[in-house]
């Protein structure tokens, strides 16, 4: 029952990524794109992390989609340019169609090794604890330094964009 | 089989028709409060006292007849107000609405699930809700439409961070994320008292995100002649309509959650408490619209960059310096 639901979303994540590429217009990729989060944030949920799938919801499909489609839309390519020969795109297309399977069937398979279910993050630890406070306790004992520098790189990243775009 | 089906199918059953009468008659008490407070009567012809304006309406819109206009996404067009309404009526599903009560010798909770991501699940959707305003706008090929779902984009991505900023205080208190617990912590001390601060940044922001006067830029009527949902009408122009009431009430009952002690009351049970609470929210939002002009654009812009996520990070701080030094 599980196997099958878990190979149903994998499926359906997989068709919502191709969508993202194959669509002609910009609006209908990016909305693509929200799907294709949902089905991995019910992916996560699948394998015992709520908090995950809520994040991958508010931070993914909510933030970041929703600048992506303001982009788009401030933009507004409504209608989709014609670039180059179409034949070129349609191999590059088609490489990439392959290239994607692969990802997705390696992805799956990582998934369902036991590996993935047997470490900090299984079911039963999360049952005693509690996911929140699992990732809490790791990010802010074990994982402070690295937590602490990627928060510095991501500022220096949003302050590196204000300035590049302060210079136009 | 009786735990796990017929319980919740009958709970989900309840609540959801007597939420969704709620926020049906919420837009008569809405007609109702605005007309009184201007000196009018308000909907007075269907039923007493217009009570059966809402069934009229709801007949009315179901008959007319459903337009796409020809330089429409078609596609989106359809989905957008179906995304609305959905995202905002799935928010019902973690409110909890009472203590549990005991039942044919079982223990009912009065809330459809307690996940232990309660309010992210809230924030989280309530932001989803807010593709089917954009989108709308869009796919309408409309320009008031559109600069109606650019509004919504850029209110929706702004506001929520002084809302989050204010929860988080919140569950800090807490210290859980769980709406059920964060009410059983306030069953002494209601949250508003605690947190004063972030209850008044949580109500001007919440009032933001529902788009309603004196923030209701997307829909403004004498700019944008009604905005998003312009080029919308019979069922779909509905939906949209019911999704801004939905909204409207789920952010009564998170308020009520949140900082108004949920169902902690005396003498009454708590079911009654909680939707007393939310229905003075919900009349305080209709005062607020009946009262207040709708602000400048580039001013609501300055009031949240510029004033409510400093005094939203601010009081975040001193949350978190009060709880280490203190307690």
């Amino acid at each position: 029952m599980e196997t099958m639901a878990i190979l149903f979303l994998g499926v359906l994540a997989i068709a919502t990524a191709f969508l993202v590429i194959f669509s002609k217009n910009t609006v209908h990729s990016a909305l693509w794109m929200v799907g294709n989060c949902f089905v991995l944030a019910v992916l996560f949920l699948m394998l015992n992390s709520q908090f995950i799938a809520i994040l991958q919801v508010i931070v993914y499909a909510g933030a970041i989609m929703m600048f992506i489609l303001y982009a788009i839309m401030m933009l507004n390519l409504r209608r989709e340019q014609d670039e180059g020969d179409p034949r070129k795109n349609l191999v590059t297309g088609r490489i990439l169609l392959v290239l994607l399977f692969f990802t997705g069937l390696v992805i799956m398979g990582v998934g369902f090794s036991p590996i993935a279910l047997k470490g900090r993050m299984a079911s039963q630890a999360v049952a005693q604890f509690g996911e929140v406070n699992l990732i809490a306790d790791y990010i802010f004992s074990e994982g402070l330094i690295p937590f602490e520098l990627v928060s510095v790189l991501l500022t220096a990243a949003v302050v590196g964009a204000v300035y590049i775009a302060k210079k136009n | 089989m009786i735990d796990f089906f017929i319980i919740p199918v009958v709970k989900l059953t309840i609540i959801f028709s007597i939420c969704l009468f709620l926020i049906a008659y919420a837009t008569w008490l809405e007609r109702k409060v605005l007309g009184h407070i201007q000196l009018r009567y308000g909907p007075m012809r269907v039923g007493w006292h217009g009570l059966l304006q809402p069934i009229a309406d709801g007949v009315k819109n179901f008959f007319k007849e459903d337009v796409v206009p020809d330089n429409a996404d078609k596609a989106v067009f359809v989905i957008a107000p179906v995304i609305s309404i959905s995202a905002a009526i799935i928010l019902l599903a973690v409110i909890p609405f009472g203590e549990p009560i005991h039942m044919f010798g079982k223990e009912i909770t009065l809330y459809i699930a307690n996940p232990s991501i309660g309010i992210l699940f809230i924030l989280g959707f309530a932001t989803l809700g807010s593709y089917g305003t954009i989108l709308g706008g869009w796919s309408s090929g409309n320009k008031y439409g559109y600069m109606g779902g650019l509004r919504a984009s850029a209110m929706i991505i702004s506001y929520e961070l002084s809302m989050a900023f204010a929860v988080i205080s919140v569950v800090m208190m807490s210290g859980s994320f769980s709406l059920v617990d964060i009410v059983t912590d306030q069953e002494t001390i209601w949250n508003c008292l605690r947190q004063p601060v972030a209850f008044l940044v949580f109500l001007i922001s919440g009032t933001a995100e529902l788009n309603r006067t004196p923030f209701d830029m997307p829909e403004a009527e004498s700019e944008l002649c009604c905005g998003y949902n312009v080029e919308y009408s019979s069922m779909k122009f509905a939906l949209f309509f019911l999704a801004e009431y939905t909204h409207m009430f789920v952010f009564g009952a998170l308020v009520t959650t949140l900082f108004l002690g949920g169902w902690h009351g005396p003498w009454l049970p708590g079911v009654v408490w909680f939707f007393i609470k939310t229905f003075l929210i919900v009349f305080a939002c209709i005062w607020v619209r009946a009262t207040f002009p709708r602000l400048r654009y580039d001013k609501v812009m300055k009031l949240e960059w510029k004033f409510l996520l400093p005094v939203a990070v601010l009081n975040l701080v001193a949350t978190g310096g009060v709880m280490l030094f203190f307690i």
